[in-house]
Protein backbone atom coordinates (compact mmCIF):
# COMPACT_ATOMS: atom_id res chain seq x y z
CA UNK A 1 0.00 0.00 0.00
CA UNK A 2 1.68 3.23 -1.08
CA UNK A 3 1.98 5.94 1.54
CA UNK A 4 2.08 9.70 1.15
CA UNK A 5 5.79 10.67 1.14
CA UNK A 6 5.02 14.05 2.71
CA UNK A 7 7.60 14.80 5.43
CA UNK A 8 9.39 11.46 4.94
CA UNK A 9 12.57 13.53 4.56
CA UNK A 10 14.04 16.89 5.39
CA UNK A 11 16.79 19.06 3.97
CA UNK A 12 19.42 19.27 6.71
CA UNK A 13 22.21 21.25 5.09
CA UNK A 14 22.88 23.53 2.14
CA UNK A 15 26.12 24.98 0.84
CA UNK A 16 27.79 26.63 -2.13
CA UNK A 17 31.17 26.38 -3.80
CA UNK A 18 33.98 28.46 -2.31
CA UNK A 19 33.53 31.10 -4.98
CA UNK A 20 30.46 31.99 -6.99
CA UNK A 21 29.72 34.70 -9.55
CA UNK A 22 32.29 35.72 -12.15
CA UNK A 23 35.34 33.67 -11.28
CA UNK A 24 38.69 35.28 -12.05
CA UNK A 25 40.33 31.91 -12.57
CA UNK A 26 37.97 29.62 -14.46
CA UNK A 27 36.72 26.49 -12.74
CA UNK A 28 34.98 23.55 -14.35
CA UNK A 29 31.54 22.20 -13.58
CA UNK A 30 33.12 19.32 -11.68
CA UNK A 31 35.38 21.57 -9.59
CA UNK A 32 32.41 23.71 -8.55
CA UNK A 33 30.30 20.65 -7.75
CA UNK A 34 33.00 19.02 -5.63
CA UNK A 35 33.63 22.23 -3.69
CA UNK A 36 29.94 22.48 -2.91
CA UNK A 37 29.83 18.82 -1.95
CA UNK A 38 32.74 19.15 0.46
CA UNK A 39 31.23 22.29 1.96
CA UNK A 40 27.80 20.74 2.44
CA UNK A 41 29.27 17.65 4.09
CA UNK A 42 31.26 19.87 6.45
CA UNK A 43 28.12 21.81 7.29
CA UNK A 44 26.11 18.62 7.79
CA UNK A 45 28.83 17.00 9.86
CA UNK A 46 29.08 13.89 7.71
CA UNK A 47 31.69 12.33 5.47
CA UNK A 48 31.22 12.18 1.72
CA UNK A 49 31.09 8.40 1.97
CA UNK A 50 28.10 8.54 4.32
CA UNK A 51 26.00 9.61 1.33
CA UNK A 52 23.94 6.77 -0.10
CA UNK A 53 22.19 8.45 -3.02
CA UNK A 54 23.49 11.02 -5.48
CA UNK A 55 21.38 13.29 -7.66
CA UNK A 56 23.01 15.58 -10.23
CA UNK A 57 22.46 16.75 -13.79
CA UNK A 58 26.09 16.34 -14.91
CA UNK A 59 26.63 13.51 -14.00
CA UNK A 60 25.74 11.57 -10.88
CA UNK A 61 27.93 8.63 -11.86
CA UNK A 62 30.96 10.83 -12.53
CA UNK A 63 30.57 12.56 -9.18
CA UNK A 64 30.25 9.21 -7.42
CA UNK A 65 33.40 7.95 -9.10
CA UNK A 66 35.41 11.11 -8.40
CA UNK A 67 34.53 11.05 -4.73
CA UNK A 68 34.75 7.31 -4.27
CA UNK A 69 31.15 7.08 -3.17
CA UNK A 70 29.35 3.77 -3.28
CA UNK A 71 25.81 4.97 -4.02
CA UNK A 72 22.85 2.67 -4.02
CA UNK A 73 20.79 5.23 -5.96
CA UNK A 74 22.16 7.19 -8.93
CA UNK A 75 19.98 9.78 -10.64
CA UNK A 76 21.01 12.06 -13.52
CA UNK A 77 17.59 13.42 -14.38
CA UNK A 78 18.42 16.48 -16.49
CA UNK A 79 15.44 18.53 -17.61
CA UNK A 80 16.85 22.02 -17.26
CA UNK A 81 16.86 24.44 -14.38
CA UNK A 82 14.13 22.63 -12.47
CA UNK A 83 16.13 19.41 -12.28
CA UNK A 84 17.13 19.93 -8.64
CA UNK A 85 13.58 20.42 -7.39
CA UNK A 86 12.72 17.25 -9.32
CA UNK A 87 15.74 15.52 -7.74
CA UNK A 88 14.36 16.40 -4.31
CA UNK A 89 11.01 14.93 -5.32
CA UNK A 90 12.71 11.73 -6.47
CA UNK A 91 14.85 11.55 -3.35
CA UNK A 92 11.77 11.99 -1.19
CA UNK A 93 10.14 9.05 -2.97
CA UNK A 94 13.26 6.90 -2.60
CA UNK A 95 13.56 7.72 1.09
CA UNK A 96 9.86 7.08 1.63
CA UNK A 97 10.29 3.68 -0.02
CA UNK A 98 13.11 2.85 2.40
CA UNK A 99 15.74 2.68 -0.31
CA UNK A 100 18.22 5.02 1.41
CA UNK A 101 18.45 7.52 4.28
CA UNK A 102 20.97 10.14 3.16
CA UNK A 103 21.06 11.79 -0.24
CA UNK A 104 22.87 14.68 -1.86
CA UNK A 105 21.48 16.86 -4.63
CA UNK A 106 24.23 18.88 -6.22
CA UNK A 107 25.25 20.96 -9.18
CA UNK A 108 28.34 22.72 -10.43
CA UNK A 109 28.00 24.89 -13.47
CA UNK A 110 30.62 27.16 -14.98
CA UNK A 111 28.08 29.28 -16.81
CA UNK A 112 30.55 32.16 -17.01
CA UNK A 113 33.92 30.40 -16.88
CA UNK A 114 33.11 28.05 -19.70
CA UNK A 115 33.50 30.93 -22.15
CA UNK A 116 37.17 30.96 -21.19
CA UNK A 117 37.76 27.25 -21.59
CA UNK A 118 39.51 25.91 -24.66
CA UNK A 119 36.98 24.74 -27.27
CA UNK A 120 35.83 21.24 -26.58
CA UNK A 121 36.61 21.62 -22.89
CA UNK A 122 32.98 21.90 -21.96
CA UNK A 123 29.64 22.45 -23.56
CA UNK A 124 29.80 25.93 -25.05
CA UNK A 125 27.53 28.59 -26.48
CA UNK A 126 28.16 27.53 -30.05
CA UNK A 127 26.67 24.09 -29.52
CA UNK A 128 23.25 25.06 -30.79
CA UNK A 129 24.67 26.35 -34.05
CA UNK A 130 26.63 23.18 -34.60
CA UNK A 131 23.36 21.34 -34.33
CA UNK A 132 21.95 23.44 -37.13
CA UNK A 133 24.88 22.54 -39.32
CA UNK A 134 23.75 18.98 -39.19
CA UNK A 135 25.87 17.60 -36.41
CA UNK A 136 22.73 16.27 -34.85
CA UNK A 137 19.69 14.06 -35.01
CA UNK A 138 17.78 15.02 -38.17
CA UNK A 139 14.59 14.24 -36.29
CA UNK A 140 15.23 16.93 -33.66
CA UNK A 141 12.42 19.45 -34.04
CA UNK A 142 14.58 22.32 -32.82
CA UNK A 143 17.34 21.53 -35.31
CA UNK A 144 14.92 21.34 -38.21
CA UNK A 145 12.28 23.92 -37.48
CA UNK A 146 13.51 26.41 -34.90
CA UNK A 147 17.27 26.96 -34.68
CA UNK A 148 17.70 28.04 -38.33
CA UNK A 149 15.75 31.24 -37.62
CA UNK A 150 18.35 33.12 -35.61
CA UNK A 151 17.61 31.59 -32.24
CA UNK A 152 20.47 32.49 -29.94
CA UNK A 153 20.21 32.44 -26.18
CA UNK A 154 17.13 31.88 -24.08
CA UNK A 155 15.84 35.48 -24.45
CA UNK A 156 15.13 34.80 -28.14
CA UNK A 157 12.32 32.45 -27.24
CA UNK A 158 11.13 33.64 -23.79
CA UNK A 159 10.40 37.07 -25.25
CA UNK A 160 7.53 35.53 -27.23
CA UNK A 161 5.80 34.58 -23.97
CA UNK A 162 6.04 38.14 -22.67
CA UNK A 163 4.56 39.56 -25.89
CA UNK A 164 1.66 37.15 -25.64
CA UNK A 165 1.10 37.96 -21.95
CA UNK A 166 0.98 41.68 -22.79
CA UNK A 167 -1.49 40.94 -25.59
CA UNK A 168 -3.80 38.69 -23.58
CA UNK A 169 -3.80 40.49 -20.25
CA UNK A 170 -2.75 44.06 -21.00
CA UNK A 171 0.36 43.78 -18.86
CA UNK A 172 3.09 46.29 -19.64
CA UNK A 173 6.86 46.41 -19.79
CA UNK A 174 6.68 48.61 -16.68
CA UNK A 175 4.80 45.87 -14.81
CA UNK A 176 7.52 43.35 -15.59
CA UNK A 177 10.29 45.84 -14.81
CA UNK A 178 8.97 46.08 -11.24
CA UNK A 179 9.91 42.41 -10.77
CA UNK A 180 13.53 43.25 -11.58
CA UNK A 181 13.53 46.30 -9.32
CA UNK A 182 12.14 44.48 -6.26
CA UNK A 183 14.44 41.51 -6.81
CA UNK A 184 17.37 43.90 -6.91
CA UNK A 185 16.34 45.27 -3.51
CA UNK A 186 16.94 41.78 -2.07
CA UNK A 187 20.29 41.47 -3.85
CA UNK A 188 21.41 44.68 -2.14
CA UNK A 189 21.14 42.78 1.17
CA UNK A 190 23.19 39.84 -0.10
CA UNK A 191 26.93 40.49 -0.35
CA UNK A 192 27.37 37.33 -2.44
CA UNK A 193 24.97 38.67 -5.09
CA UNK A 194 26.63 39.76 -8.31
CA UNK A 195 24.45 42.88 -8.39
CA UNK A 196 24.95 43.70 -4.69
CA UNK A 197 26.43 47.12 -5.40
CA UNK A 198 28.12 49.33 -7.96
CA UNK A 199 31.39 47.93 -6.62
CA UNK A 200 30.45 44.34 -7.47
CA UNK A 201 29.06 45.13 -10.94
CA UNK A 202 28.77 48.29 -13.08
CA UNK A 203 25.00 47.68 -13.31
CA UNK A 204 24.75 46.73 -9.62
CA UNK A 205 23.06 48.49 -6.72
CA UNK A 206 19.71 50.22 -6.72
CA UNK A 207 17.69 50.36 -9.94
CA UNK A 208 14.39 51.91 -10.98
CA UNK A 209 11.69 50.84 -13.41
CA UNK A 210 13.06 53.46 -15.80
CA UNK A 211 16.54 51.91 -15.54
CA UNK A 212 15.10 48.58 -16.67
CA UNK A 213 13.28 50.21 -19.60
CA UNK A 214 16.42 52.17 -20.55
CA UNK A 215 18.71 49.14 -20.48
CA UNK A 216 19.63 47.73 -23.91
CA UNK A 217 16.98 45.80 -25.80
CA UNK A 218 17.86 42.13 -26.04
CA UNK A 219 14.74 40.67 -27.59
CA UNK A 220 11.79 43.05 -27.48
CA UNK A 221 9.95 43.16 -25.14
CA UNK A 222 12.86 41.92 -22.98
CA UNK A 223 15.50 44.47 -21.99
CA UNK A 224 18.84 43.55 -20.47
CA UNK A 225 17.64 44.01 -16.89
CA UNK A 226 14.66 41.72 -17.53
CA UNK A 227 17.17 38.93 -18.10
CA UNK A 228 19.05 36.76 -15.63
CA UNK A 229 22.78 36.71 -15.13
CA UNK A 230 25.14 34.07 -16.49
CA UNK A 231 27.60 33.19 -13.73
CA UNK A 232 29.52 30.35 -12.11
CA UNK A 233 27.92 28.51 -9.25
CA UNK A 234 28.23 25.29 -7.31
CA UNK A 235 25.63 24.20 -4.82
CA UNK A 236 24.51 21.19 -2.84
CA UNK A 237 21.88 20.15 -0.32
CA UNK A 238 21.74 17.07 1.91
CA UNK A 239 18.46 15.23 2.43
CA UNK A 240 17.93 12.91 5.38
CA UNK A 241 15.13 10.49 6.21
CA UNK A 242 12.94 11.23 9.17
CA UNK A 243 14.60 8.24 10.86
CA UNK A 244 18.11 9.74 10.82
CA UNK A 245 17.38 13.46 10.80
CA UNK A 246 18.33 13.81 14.48
CA UNK A 247 21.91 12.83 13.67
CA UNK A 248 22.46 16.12 11.84
CA UNK A 249 23.32 19.34 13.56
CA UNK A 250 21.51 21.46 10.97
CA UNK A 251 17.91 22.44 11.48
CA UNK A 252 15.59 20.21 9.44
CA UNK A 253 13.45 21.82 6.74
CA UNK A 254 10.72 19.35 5.92
CA UNK A 255 9.62 18.41 2.44
CA UNK A 256 5.88 18.56 2.84
CA UNK A 257 5.05 18.43 -0.82
CA UNK A 258 6.77 17.73 -4.11
CA UNK A 259 5.47 17.69 -7.66
CA UNK A 260 6.86 17.59 -11.15
CA UNK A 261 5.28 18.17 -14.56
CA UNK A 262 6.12 19.07 -18.13
CA UNK A 263 4.11 20.36 -21.04
CA UNK A 264 6.64 20.36 -23.88
CA UNK A 265 10.35 20.31 -24.58
CA UNK A 266 10.67 22.33 -27.79
CA UNK A 267 8.94 25.70 -27.68
CA UNK A 268 7.31 24.67 -30.97
CA UNK A 269 5.04 22.58 -28.80
CA UNK A 270 4.06 25.00 -26.03
CA UNK A 271 0.26 24.78 -25.87
CA UNK A 272 -0.18 28.25 -24.38
CA UNK A 273 2.57 30.86 -24.00
CA UNK A 274 1.15 32.18 -20.73
CA UNK A 275 0.64 28.85 -18.98
CA UNK A 276 3.39 26.62 -17.64
CA UNK A 277 3.51 23.19 -16.10
CA UNK A 278 3.99 24.92 -12.73
CA UNK A 279 0.22 24.82 -12.54
CA UNK A 280 0.34 21.02 -12.46
CA UNK A 281 3.53 20.56 -10.46
CA UNK A 282 2.30 23.17 -7.98
CA UNK A 283 -1.08 21.48 -7.58
CA UNK A 284 0.68 18.14 -7.01
CA UNK A 285 3.00 19.62 -4.39
CA UNK A 286 0.19 21.45 -2.58
CA UNK A 287 -1.96 18.28 -2.59
CA UNK A 288 0.82 16.16 -1.10
CA UNK A 289 1.43 18.80 1.56
CA UNK A 290 -2.24 19.34 2.34
CA UNK A 291 -1.58 23.05 1.96
CA UNK A 292 -2.32 25.76 -0.55
CA UNK A 293 -0.94 29.06 -1.80
CA UNK A 294 -2.60 30.91 1.07
CA UNK A 295 -0.37 28.96 3.50
CA UNK A 296 2.89 30.02 1.86
CA UNK A 297 4.96 32.63 3.69
CA UNK A 298 7.82 32.75 1.19
CA UNK A 299 8.07 32.11 -2.55
CA UNK A 300 11.20 31.19 -4.44
CA UNK A 301 10.41 31.18 -8.13
CA UNK A 302 12.65 30.78 -11.11
CA UNK A 303 13.36 34.19 -12.59
CA UNK A 304 15.33 33.44 -15.73
CA UNK A 305 13.41 36.46 -16.95
CA UNK A 306 10.96 38.79 -15.26
CA UNK A 307 8.20 37.16 -17.28
CA UNK A 308 9.14 33.67 -16.05
CA UNK A 309 8.66 34.59 -12.39
CA UNK A 310 5.46 36.53 -13.11
CA UNK A 311 3.79 33.66 -14.97
CA UNK A 312 4.95 31.21 -12.30
CA UNK A 313 3.30 33.33 -9.60
CA UNK A 314 0.02 32.91 -11.46
CA UNK A 315 0.51 29.19 -11.93
CA UNK A 316 1.22 28.66 -8.22
CA UNK A 317 -1.95 30.49 -7.27
CA UNK A 318 -0.11 33.39 -5.62
CA UNK A 319 -1.95 35.88 -7.85
CA UNK A 320 -4.89 35.81 -10.17
CA UNK A 321 -4.42 34.81 -13.79
CA UNK A 322 -2.84 37.53 -15.86
CA UNK A 323 -1.80 39.51 -12.80
CA UNK A 324 1.46 37.78 -11.93
CA UNK A 325 3.47 40.99 -11.68
CA UNK A 326 1.05 42.32 -9.04
CA UNK A 327 2.93 40.21 -6.48
CA UNK A 328 5.83 42.66 -6.85
CA UNK A 329 3.83 45.90 -7.22
CA UNK A 330 5.23 48.78 -5.16
CA UNK A 331 7.95 46.54 -3.81
CA UNK A 332 5.43 44.35 -1.94
CA UNK A 333 7.59 41.26 -2.41
CA UNK A 334 10.74 43.05 -1.36
CA UNK A 335 12.50 43.64 1.97
CA UNK A 336 9.99 44.91 4.51
CA UNK A 337 7.22 44.72 1.90
CA UNK A 338 3.55 44.16 2.68
CA UNK A 339 3.23 40.94 0.64
CA UNK A 340 4.99 37.60 0.83
CA UNK A 341 8.74 37.86 0.27
CA UNK A 342 9.89 36.55 -3.10
CA UNK A 343 13.36 35.53 -4.25
CA UNK A 344 15.12 36.75 -1.14
CA UNK A 345 18.60 35.86 -2.43
CA UNK A 346 18.31 38.42 -5.23
CA UNK A 347 17.13 35.86 -7.77
CA UNK A 348 18.63 34.75 -11.03
CA UNK A 349 18.16 38.36 -12.07
CA UNK A 350 20.56 39.84 -9.54
CA UNK A 351 22.15 37.11 -7.37
CA UNK A 352 23.53 34.37 -9.62
CA UNK A 353 22.31 32.17 -12.46
CA UNK A 354 24.65 29.57 -13.84
CA UNK A 355 22.28 28.25 -16.50
CA UNK A 356 20.30 25.88 -14.31
CA UNK A 357 19.25 28.07 -11.43
CA UNK A 358 17.12 25.57 -9.49
CA UNK A 359 19.92 24.69 -7.08
CA UNK A 360 20.12 28.31 -5.89
CA UNK A 361 16.40 28.26 -5.11
CA UNK A 362 16.86 25.20 -2.90
CA UNK A 363 19.78 26.68 -1.01
CA UNK A 364 17.98 29.95 -0.30
CA UNK A 365 14.80 28.12 0.75
CA UNK A 366 16.76 26.00 3.20
CA UNK A 367 18.62 28.98 4.66
CA UNK A 368 15.48 31.07 5.06
CA UNK A 369 13.48 28.34 6.79
CA UNK A 370 16.42 27.21 8.91
CA UNK A 371 16.91 30.81 10.05
CA UNK A 372 20.43 31.17 8.68
CA UNK A 373 19.76 33.45 5.72
CA UNK A 374 21.81 36.40 6.94
CA UNK A 375 25.15 36.37 5.26
CA UNK A 376 26.65 38.48 7.96
CA UNK A 377 29.35 39.66 5.59
CA UNK A 378 30.22 43.36 5.93
CA UNK A 379 27.65 43.56 8.70
CA UNK A 380 24.76 43.44 6.23
CA UNK A 381 21.47 42.44 7.82
CA UNK A 382 17.87 42.29 6.74
CA UNK A 383 17.69 39.34 4.37
CA UNK A 384 16.33 36.84 6.92
CA UNK A 385 12.52 36.65 6.87
CA UNK A 386 10.15 35.21 9.47
CA UNK A 387 8.74 32.65 7.00
CA UNK A 388 8.00 29.14 8.30
CA UNK A 389 6.78 27.79 4.97
CA UNK A 390 7.88 28.21 1.38
CA UNK A 391 6.86 27.26 -2.10
CA UNK A 392 9.84 26.63 -4.35
CA UNK A 393 9.38 26.33 -8.09
CA UNK A 394 12.06 25.49 -10.58
CA UNK A 395 11.49 25.87 -14.31
CA UNK A 396 13.49 24.21 -17.04
CA UNK A 397 13.95 24.51 -20.78
CA UNK A 398 11.75 27.11 -22.47
CA UNK A 399 8.84 27.31 -20.01
CA UNK A 400 8.89 23.52 -20.36
CA UNK A 401 9.30 21.34 -17.27
CA UNK A 402 8.82 22.40 -13.66
CA UNK A 403 9.35 21.03 -10.20
CA UNK A 404 7.53 22.47 -7.19
CA UNK A 405 8.30 21.89 -3.52
CA UNK A 406 6.40 22.89 -0.41
CA UNK A 407 8.84 23.19 2.50
CA UNK A 408 8.23 23.94 6.17
CA UNK A 409 10.28 24.57 9.29
CA UNK A 410 9.31 23.15 12.69
CA UNK B 1 19.51 35.05 -57.01
CA UNK B 2 21.42 36.02 -53.87
CA UNK B 3 23.11 33.19 -52.09
CA UNK B 4 21.34 31.99 -48.95
CA UNK B 5 23.73 32.82 -46.11
CA UNK B 6 21.74 31.71 -43.05
CA UNK B 7 21.90 28.36 -41.31
CA UNK B 8 19.74 25.72 -42.91
CA UNK B 9 19.25 22.17 -41.75
CA UNK B 10 19.88 19.11 -43.82
CA UNK B 11 16.23 18.33 -44.56
CA UNK B 12 14.94 15.41 -42.53
CA UNK B 13 15.13 12.47 -44.97
CA UNK B 14 12.75 10.40 -42.87
CA UNK B 15 9.48 11.41 -41.26
CA UNK B 16 9.57 15.07 -42.34
CA UNK B 17 10.55 14.39 -45.97
CA UNK B 18 7.17 15.35 -47.50
CA UNK B 19 7.38 18.75 -45.78
CA UNK B 20 10.79 19.55 -47.27
CA UNK B 21 9.89 18.05 -50.64
CA UNK B 22 6.76 20.23 -50.70
CA UNK B 23 8.90 23.31 -50.19
CA UNK B 24 10.71 22.66 -53.47
CA UNK B 25 7.38 23.19 -55.22
CA UNK B 26 6.35 26.09 -53.00
CA UNK B 27 3.72 23.98 -51.26
CA UNK B 28 3.07 23.61 -47.51
CA UNK B 29 2.66 19.90 -46.84
CA UNK B 30 1.47 18.90 -43.37
CA UNK B 31 0.88 15.63 -41.56
CA UNK B 32 -2.64 14.79 -40.40
CA UNK B 33 -4.10 11.87 -38.48
CA UNK B 34 -6.85 9.95 -40.24
CA UNK B 35 -8.18 8.64 -36.91
CA UNK B 36 -8.73 11.95 -35.09
CA UNK B 37 -8.47 14.30 -38.11
CA UNK B 38 -6.02 16.59 -36.32
CA UNK B 39 -2.96 18.17 -37.93
CA UNK B 40 0.31 18.24 -36.07
CA UNK B 41 3.65 20.00 -36.46
CA UNK B 42 6.59 19.13 -36.14
CA UNK B 43 6.16 15.97 -38.24
CA UNK B 44 6.04 12.67 -36.40
CA UNK B 45 5.52 9.02 -37.18
CA UNK B 46 2.59 8.96 -34.80
CA UNK B 47 -0.18 11.33 -33.82
CA UNK B 48 0.57 13.29 -30.63
CA UNK B 49 -3.13 14.01 -30.19
CA UNK B 50 -4.49 10.44 -30.05
CA UNK B 51 -1.37 8.28 -30.08
CA UNK B 52 -2.26 6.32 -33.22
CA UNK B 53 0.06 5.91 -36.21
CA UNK B 54 -2.51 6.71 -38.90
CA UNK B 55 -0.68 9.63 -40.52
CA UNK B 56 -1.32 11.04 -43.99
CA UNK B 57 0.14 14.12 -45.68
CA UNK B 58 -1.95 16.81 -47.36
CA UNK B 59 -1.34 20.14 -49.04
CA UNK B 60 -2.29 22.95 -46.67
CA UNK B 61 -3.42 26.43 -47.63
CA UNK B 62 -0.13 28.09 -46.78
CA UNK B 63 -1.95 30.66 -44.65
CA UNK B 64 -1.84 31.23 -40.93
CA UNK B 65 -2.21 33.86 -38.22
CA UNK B 66 0.40 35.59 -36.09
CA UNK B 67 0.25 34.05 -32.59
CA UNK B 68 3.09 35.93 -30.92
CA UNK B 69 6.39 37.54 -31.86
CA UNK B 70 9.57 39.18 -30.57
CA UNK B 71 12.16 41.51 -32.04
CA UNK B 72 15.68 40.14 -31.90
CA UNK B 73 18.29 42.81 -31.20
CA UNK B 74 21.25 40.49 -30.62
CA UNK B 75 21.03 37.77 -33.23
CA UNK B 76 23.37 34.85 -33.57
CA UNK B 77 25.82 33.71 -36.25
CA UNK B 78 24.84 34.88 -39.75
CA UNK B 79 21.69 36.43 -38.31
CA UNK B 80 23.65 39.00 -36.34
CA UNK B 81 23.94 41.33 -39.34
CA UNK B 82 20.15 41.30 -39.76
CA UNK B 83 19.27 42.78 -36.36
CA UNK B 84 16.71 43.85 -35.52
CA UNK B 85 14.59 41.06 -37.01
CA UNK B 86 11.20 39.74 -36.00
CA UNK B 87 10.77 36.12 -34.96
CA UNK B 88 7.28 34.73 -34.67
CA UNK B 89 5.06 31.76 -34.01
CA UNK B 90 2.34 31.30 -36.61
CA UNK B 91 -0.91 29.45 -35.99
CA UNK B 92 -1.48 27.39 -39.13
CA UNK B 93 -4.90 27.68 -40.72
CA UNK B 94 -5.19 23.89 -40.54
CA UNK B 95 -4.04 23.63 -36.92
CA UNK B 96 -0.85 23.61 -34.81
CA UNK B 97 1.94 26.14 -35.02
CA UNK B 98 5.31 26.90 -36.66
CA UNK B 99 8.24 29.21 -35.90
CA UNK B 100 9.72 31.62 -38.43
CA UNK B 101 11.37 34.92 -39.13
CA UNK B 102 8.46 37.17 -40.00
CA UNK B 103 8.47 39.42 -43.05
CA UNK B 104 6.31 42.35 -43.99
CA UNK B 105 6.58 44.06 -40.58
CA UNK B 106 8.70 46.89 -39.18
CA UNK B 107 11.03 45.58 -36.45
CA UNK B 108 11.44 49.12 -35.11
CA UNK B 109 7.71 49.49 -34.49
CA UNK B 110 6.74 46.40 -32.49
CA UNK B 111 3.70 48.19 -31.09
CA UNK B 112 2.27 48.24 -34.61
CA UNK B 113 2.66 44.52 -35.26
CA UNK B 114 -0.77 42.98 -34.83
CA UNK B 115 -1.23 39.59 -33.19
CA UNK B 116 -3.81 37.70 -35.22
CA UNK B 117 -2.58 39.19 -38.52
CA UNK B 118 -2.97 36.93 -41.53
CA UNK B 119 0.31 35.51 -42.84
CA UNK B 120 1.37 33.52 -45.88
CA UNK B 121 4.26 31.11 -46.33
CA UNK B 122 7.05 31.67 -48.86
CA UNK B 123 10.04 29.47 -49.58
CA UNK B 124 13.62 30.67 -50.09
CA UNK B 125 16.10 28.47 -51.92
CA UNK B 126 18.76 27.71 -49.32
CA UNK B 127 20.80 25.12 -51.17
CA UNK B 128 20.75 22.96 -54.23
CA UNK B 129 17.99 20.83 -52.80
CA UNK B 130 16.85 22.78 -49.75
CA UNK B 131 14.13 25.40 -49.45
CA UNK B 132 13.54 27.31 -46.22
CA UNK B 133 10.05 28.52 -45.31
CA UNK B 134 9.40 32.07 -44.19
CA UNK B 135 6.12 33.77 -43.34
CA UNK B 136 4.94 37.22 -44.37
CA UNK B 137 2.13 39.35 -43.02
CA UNK B 138 -0.22 39.79 -45.95
CA UNK B 139 -3.02 41.64 -44.27
CA UNK B 140 -3.48 45.38 -44.82
ZN1 LIG C 1 -4.79 11.30 -34.03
Amino acid sequence: MPSNPSRAAAIVAAAESNEIGYLETPKTDMMLAIEALQNVCREAGIGVHDIEAVFATTNANEIAEYTGMDPRWIDTTSIGGCSYEVHVAHALAGINAGMFDIAVVLNGQAGYSRRNFPRGGTSGPTRSMERVRGNADPQSPDTMYLMPYGVGGAPTLYSHAMTRHMYEFGSTKEDFAQVAVTTRDWAMLNPRAVMYSKETHPNGGEITVQDVLDSPLIAWPLNLLDCCLVTDHGGAVILASERVVHRFRGKPVWIDGAGEAMQHTSMLEIPDFTTTSAKKSGARAYAMAGMGPQDMELALMYDSFTVTAAITAEMLGLTRRGEGTSLWDDGKAGPGGSGIPVNTNGGGLSFNHSGRYGMMLLIEAYRQLAGIAEDGVHGVKGKQTAARSAVVNGAGGTLSATGTLVLTAD
Amino acid sequence: MAEYDKPAPFPDPFVGKPYWDGGKEGKLMLPRCTSCSKTHFYPRSMCPHCGRDTIEWFEASGYGFLHTFAVQHRGVGAWTKEVPYVTAFIDLMEGDRVFTVLRGVDPLKPEEIRIGAKCRIEWDQAGEDTFMPYWRVVEE
